[in-house]
């Protein structure tokens, strides 16, 4: 089984090496192949070790060392567990269906191979981060696809930079480093957290730090819990740190699809998934951070409502649903939160996947009120889409519907009502700015004649390629039991109190009944044709949401600006001016002191007479004060 | 009665009045002549201090400082006499070659 | 080989006085020969080193002035085994990589000279003859700053030379008081470390010599406020001055910290934690905004320099075997990162004559290999996991944890300041359009470039992925360091903060 583990690990990385072989060369098909090949021999080896662990239980298995100084050991060691195998075969599966699809989608384009290249090591990247069995190792992943991520929101990086109202992301390289920084202030309270439990329990190997919870004080826990999700918030862009999710759309659609909406955005949620024994610990901590998912929950869902940016809107969405999962994570549900993590995987990545064709189709065009009708010649896409969509809305029997519905159903078990209601709020708004993208997509006129637009479909391969997250995106809620059973080996088991188990019917009808008026409501406004109301739009609701609340703008003005600012000051000000100056001043006043005293040197003999003369008698004088 | 302390007295004076000589004067000539009458204050203080003591290496001394101060006459007036040809002058501030 | 560490300073020696003799035309070859040689000898010293000894290990001892304990005494133990093999692998980098034309010869015997120098500072124990290359280093790097340097050159060399002996001569006083207590207390003369080690000093003469020792090696390495004389240094110097400055001569006063400051002066480097503390948070931060502000690509990397300096520091101050062994790592990381940096700079202002980033934009296009190498670069400055950045840095920081957590999470901000900086350097320079007519038909790295820059990329990964090699070494003779300062320590804050390694505990 070990060799199961290094194949699952290494396939993505040997894929990434050899497409970087080729990184500088015009396109070679074969890159995409054999990464893509790789990448399906990852996701068997992945579904086997899932099927081990089902019947054998763990896999622990050590690498070699890393680090070694003072007390500190750190391996490279991997275990696979329940948890990890599933997310083992989420982040393959999506990969896989990724990798082949972007054949497809890069076709045309000069980097191909390098594209390649860096999708797998972002894989590779990603199962480190969830194989590791020590938090160093997860560091050494959660940089990793940060790096990644860096590559591939910027992979277009020959773009210039242009304000922020023709392109709010101002331009993928501006994306690509807003996203990488914002990370790294996050990752800064992950080492914080990393320290922490270092010093105080000498081992960063899970299972010894778990053994070492109940026996710390409750303060430092706390300290431990929100330093990590600090980390966690970075990540999975909680709010302050969010803005970079949606700047990130500036990388290519597979990318948006794989990185930002099915497994790295999700790594947040993974830690606080797999630091369970330490958040059980803590209620205050966790409530906070049911608090925090179910406030971007909301946040982000307001901003898709009025977005017109097809991937925008399904990125804000993607910020949505982590929301939903921190929600049911902080709430103790760390099973509902992994469950929904996965299938949000599959949805989300088919929705994205979709939106890339429907990109591909209109030539990188992404406003959707350009669009309309689309239907008629993209028949297969606009199912697909329509699928995600529904999933993503909960709709019964999809996938989403499962999840997202027992998410809801603990918040209500919990008696957080308002973060119930919220999230059930929430639900509402999904639906209706997912239909209101689909609407304004496929149905409604077909505006996109009016501006030269000639749509087609994409590659047939790349459409069976799509099929699996298609299948996965209706049936996977099925197995809800299954997955239950399987996962709560390792996590808490969440038991619904009675009460709720009596609630269960009207819950499950009433979030059915917001999630379908949402639906109504998008097919009302805007299922016939796209009509703009020139007062709604101009009103300061609609220009808040659709600038984000302003906070891009603010974070420049606040921040940037003035650090900017600031350094300029501590460069030209104080170290020129104060610093270097002192040190120059010093040696100025030595060189005019000496200056000063040359004149002593007159060439004048009798001038040198008399400086003898009142050396002497100060000698003299000195003498006798000696003597004295 | 003229004791030792008269004669000390007198050739601190005469010291004084050529270190006097040695500072204020501009003149080259004056300054020789402001050197020979310090060169002579140690003379007598010699003298006055060989007697005193009844030992005759301060008088010896005082005709080494003679000898020497007569030699350094002759060679640093001819000196002088050259540089009063080259340049015409003798005052010292006309002398500043050697300005730092 | 029992003498290897003569042979170590003496070859190069020898070598630069006959390269007096050999031509113009093939004095290139003949200079990275001998570079080669001098590498492949201290890589043999790697081999030959036994890593579970953490004492003085190829102790060389000839008396030189015996009736004032003046010996030659050399040696070597984990903490400088590395630093010697990465000066002499630095430099043969360097001379590999050697761009310019004007007076070939004299820049290949300048940095032999150079080697020689380096070499003797990390292996000496004698305190004199430390001194002697101490001082002895400032030399060639005068010379090649002020003959190869930039239109400042003369005033960078100046200031260089000036401020950092100012720094010494300071130094010197505190050697000869070390000394003069010496003589007292046991009344013979010696200036061998060894034997100052097991000198007890109390505590206000201690606190006057750290100072005194303090000021020699803050202004090489260099700290705040010390630092003004390195941007114009690194700014006039020629690529390989800036290289060897950046990866060896600034790690001299890193080093010194460690061999000296802290084993002989435990109870005051342990009472000035905090000060030492809060000028390397200064360094760290206020270097990196300043770097940000710069212009000049060059700068940029020079002001990093400071930045990750002040990590070493923090890591050095911390006490226990998890910082030191990381500040020393992290010398080495840094050593060949941002000589790596200062290559890649060099390679761009060979082609255009310019440092400014508004000059380039966009070279990720016309030049991908560079733009490869410089961003993996990149990603080791900023101390990337599974990149030799991350260990030292990660290390040092967890290290200073123990002393204070606050001052540890300002320190950690150089891992946002950083990628700051090196982002937008990298930002303005390889992404977006290519704007600048000239760049447009720009050559990529040529062969020569790559056989200097690829062993380098090599290293980083390597030292990255699997540390264990050069990091156990280096650990156990911290370890010794540390128990011995603990052992050594009189008073209790010391003895408390000074933390001894459990396992470290054991071995003994």
């Amino acid at each position: 089984m070990e060799s199961l583990v290094y194949i699952a690990l290494f396939s993505p990385l040997v894929g990434s090496l050899f497409a970087a072989m080729f990184g500088m060369s015009p396109k070679k098909q074969i890159t995409g192949i054999v990464t893509s090949i790789l990448l399906f021999i990852s996701f068997l080896a992945s579904v086997n070790l899932l099927m081990y662990v089902w019947e054998n239980g763990p896999i622990h298995v050590k690498l070699m060392d890393w680090i070694v100084a003072g007390d500190m050991y750190i391996p490279f060691g991997f275990n696979v567990d329940q948890v990890t195998a599933v997310m083992m075969t989420v982040v393959t599966t999506v990969s896989t269906v990724v990798h082949i699809y972007s054949n497809g989608y890069m076709e045309h384009d000069k980097g191909f191979n390098r594209f390649f290249s860096y999708l797998s090591a972002f894989v590779f990247s990603m199962m480190v981060l969830v194989m590791s069995d020590n938090f160093l190792g997860l560091f050494i992943g959660w940089e990793g696809v940060g790096v990644c991520s860096w590559l591939l929101i910027g992979f277009w990086y020959h773009k210039e930079d242009v304000t922020r109202d023709v392109n709010p992301s101002i331009s993928p390289a501006w994306a690509a480093n807003e996203a990488f920084i914002m990370n790294r202030i996050a990752d800064l309270g992950m080492l914080v957290g990393i320290f922490l439990i270092y010093w105080n329990v000498g081992s960063l190997q899970y299972d010894e730090v778990f053994k070492a919870v109940p026996s710390m004080s409750h303060g430092l826990l706390v300290a431990i819990g929100i330093f990590l999700f600090i980390g966690a918030m970075g990540k999975s862009a909680q709010f302050p740190l969010h803005t970079w999710l949606a700047d990130a759309m500036e990388g290519p659609t597979p990318v948006s699809a794989l990185i930002h909406a099915a497994t790295m955005v999700t790594a947040g949620v993974y830690l606080v998934i797999r630091a369970n024994p330490l958040y059980s610990e803590i209620p205050e901590v966790s409530y906070f951070i049911a608090l925090v998912g179910t406030f971007v929950a909301i946040f982000a869902a307001s901003m898709a409502l009025v977005n017109r940016d097809l991937k925008r809107i399904i990125a804000y969405s993607t910020l949505s649903q982590l929301g939903y999962m921190f929600a049911a994570a902080g709430l103790g549900a760390y099973w509902v939160a992994l469950f929904h993590l996965a299938a949000h995987a599959f949805f989300k990545a088919l929705l994205f996947l979709g939106a890339g064709n429907v990109m591909h189709a209109m030539h990188d065009e992404l406003d959707i009120f350009k669009m309309g009708g689309l239907k008629k010649v993209m028949r297969w896409t606009y199912i697909y889409m329509g699928v995600a969509s529904l999933a993503l809305c909960g709709i019964w029997p999809l996938a989403g519907f499962f999840s997202k519905d027992t998410i809801l159903e603990v918040a209500f078990n919990e008696h957080t009502y308002i973060i119930w209601f919220v999230l059930w709020l929430t639900a509402g708004m999904t639906a209706f700015y997912s239909f209101r993208l689909v609407f304004l997509t496929f149905w409604s006129d077909e505006r996109y004649k009016k501006y030269g637009f000639h749509p087609h479909e994409v590659q047939n391969y790349v459409l069976w390629a799509m099929l699996p997250l298609g299948i996965l995106a209706i049936i996977f809620g099925w197995f809800k039991e299954d997955f239950v059973e399987f996962v709560i080996k390792l996590l808490p088991a969440y038991e619904m109190s009675e009460h709720t188990e009596h609630m269960v019917t009207t819950l499950t009808v009433l979030t059915m009944f917001i999630a379908l008026g949402g639906i109504w409501v998008a097919f009302k406004m805007y299922s016939e044709r796209l009509v703009r109301k020139e007062k709604v739009e101009n009103s300061r609701i609609y220009k808040i949401l659709s600038n984000q609340y302003y906070i891009p703008v603010f974070y420049e003005r606040a921040i940037s600006k003035p650090y900017a600012e600031l350094s300029d000051i501590a460069w030209k000000e104080v170290d020129m001016q104060v610093v270097d100056a002192t040190v120059d001043g010093i040696a100025h006043i030595i060189e005019d002191s000496g200056e000063a005293s040359v004149q002593v040197q007159s060439g004048n003999l009798s001038d040198y007479l008399n400086w003898m003369a009142i050396g002497v008698i100060l000698l003299t004088i000195l003498a006798a004060i000696a003597a004295l | 009665m003229i004791g030792l302390g008269h004669y000390l007295i007198l050739a601190s004076i005469l010291f004084a009045i050529g270190l006097v000589g040695v500072i204020r004067r501009k003149n080259l000539l004056m300054l020789f002549f402001a050197t020979e009458i310090m060169l002579n204050a140690a003379n007598v203080a010699f003298a006055a201090i060989s007697s005193y003591h009844n030992d005759l290496t301060g008088q010896m001394f005082a005709f080494f400082i003679v000898a020497v101060a007569a030699s350094e006459v002759a060679v640093g007036l001819g000196l002088l006499i050259l540089l009063y040809k080259k340049y015409g002058s003798l005052d010292l501030d006309d002398y500043t070659m050697l300005k730092g | 080989m029992e003498n290897i560490l003569s042979v170590l300073i003496f070859f190069p020696l020898l070598a630069a006085v006959l390269g007096l003799l050999v031509d113009e035309k093939s004095i290139r070859t003949y200079g990275i020969s001998v570079a080669a040689v001098e590498f492949l000898l201290s890589l043999w010293l790697w081999m030959a080193f036994d890593p579970n000894n953490s004492g003085f290990q190829f102790i060389e001892y000839v008396p030189l002035v015996s009736d004032f304990g003046i010996n030659y005494y050399l040696g070597v133990d984990g903490i400088s085994l590395f630093i010697v093999i990465m000066a002499t692998l630095m430099t043969l980098i360097g001379i590999v990589a050697l761009s310019i034309e004007k007076d070939l010869k004299n820049m290949i015997i300048t940095l032999l000279f150079l080697e020689v120098a380096m070499v003797g500072v990390f292996v000496s124990l004698d305190v004199i003859v430390f001194y002697l290359f101490w001082e002895f280093s400032l030399v060639p790097m005068l010379y090649i700053i002020g003959a190869w340097g930039g239109e400042k050159r003369v005033y960078a060399a100046i200031k260089f030379f000036l401020y950092t002996f100012a720094g010494s001569l300071i130094m010197l006083v505190g050697i000869l008081y070390i000394a003069y207590i010496y003589h007292s207390v046991s009344g013979v003369w010696s200036f061998s470390l060894t034997d100052w080690y097991a000198l007890v000093l109390p505590l206000d003469v201690q606190k006057w010599l750290f100072w005194a020792f303090f000021l020699g090696f803050a202004i090489k390495v260099p700290m705040f406020p010390f630092h003004t004389w390195l941007p114009y240094a690194h700014g006039q110097a020629p690529t390989v001055g800036s290289v060897i400055l950046a990866a060896v001569l600034l790690k001299m006063g890193s080093y010194g910290f460690v061999r000296f400051s802290l084993p002989l002066f435990p109870d005051a480097s342990v009472a000035y934690i905090m000060p030492i503390a809060v000028i390397a948070i200064i360094m760290i931060i206020y270097t990196a905004m300043v770097a940000y502000a710069q212009k000049d690509m060059k700068q940029v990397i020079a002001y990093s320099s400071i930045s990750h300096m002040g990590v070493i520091i923090i890591g050095t101050f911390a006490m226990n075997a998890e910082g030191i062994t990381g500040s020393i790592f992290q010398m080495l990381s840094h050593g060949i990162v941002s000589g790596a940096l200062f290559l890649l700079v060099g390679v761009i202002y060979d082609r255009r004559h310019t440092k400014l980033m508004s000059e380039f934009g966009g070279l990720a296009s016309v030049m991908p290999k560079y733009a490869v190498i410089y961003g993996i670069m990149l990603m080791a400055s900023v101390g990337l996991p599974l990149t030799i950045g991350f260990i030292g840095e990660y290390l040092s920081l967890a290290g200073f944890f123990a002393i204070s957590p606050v001052m540890t999470l300002l320190a950690g901000t150089s891992i946002i300041l950083g990628a700051v900086y090196m982002l937008s350097l990298y930002k303005k320079s390889f992404f977006g359009p290519v704007t600048n007519e000239e760049n447009k038909k720009l050559k990529d790295l040529d062969s020569k470039e790559l056989t200097a820059l690829i062993p380098l990329v090599a290293l980083v990964v390597w030292l990255g992925v699997y540390p264990k090699p050069v990091l156990v070494p280096i650990d156990n003779s911290v370890k010794a360091l540390v128990s011995f300062m603990h052992e050594k320590a009189q008073t209790p804050a010391a003895k408390s903060i000074i933390r001894v390694s459990k396992s470290g505990k054991e071995a003994k």
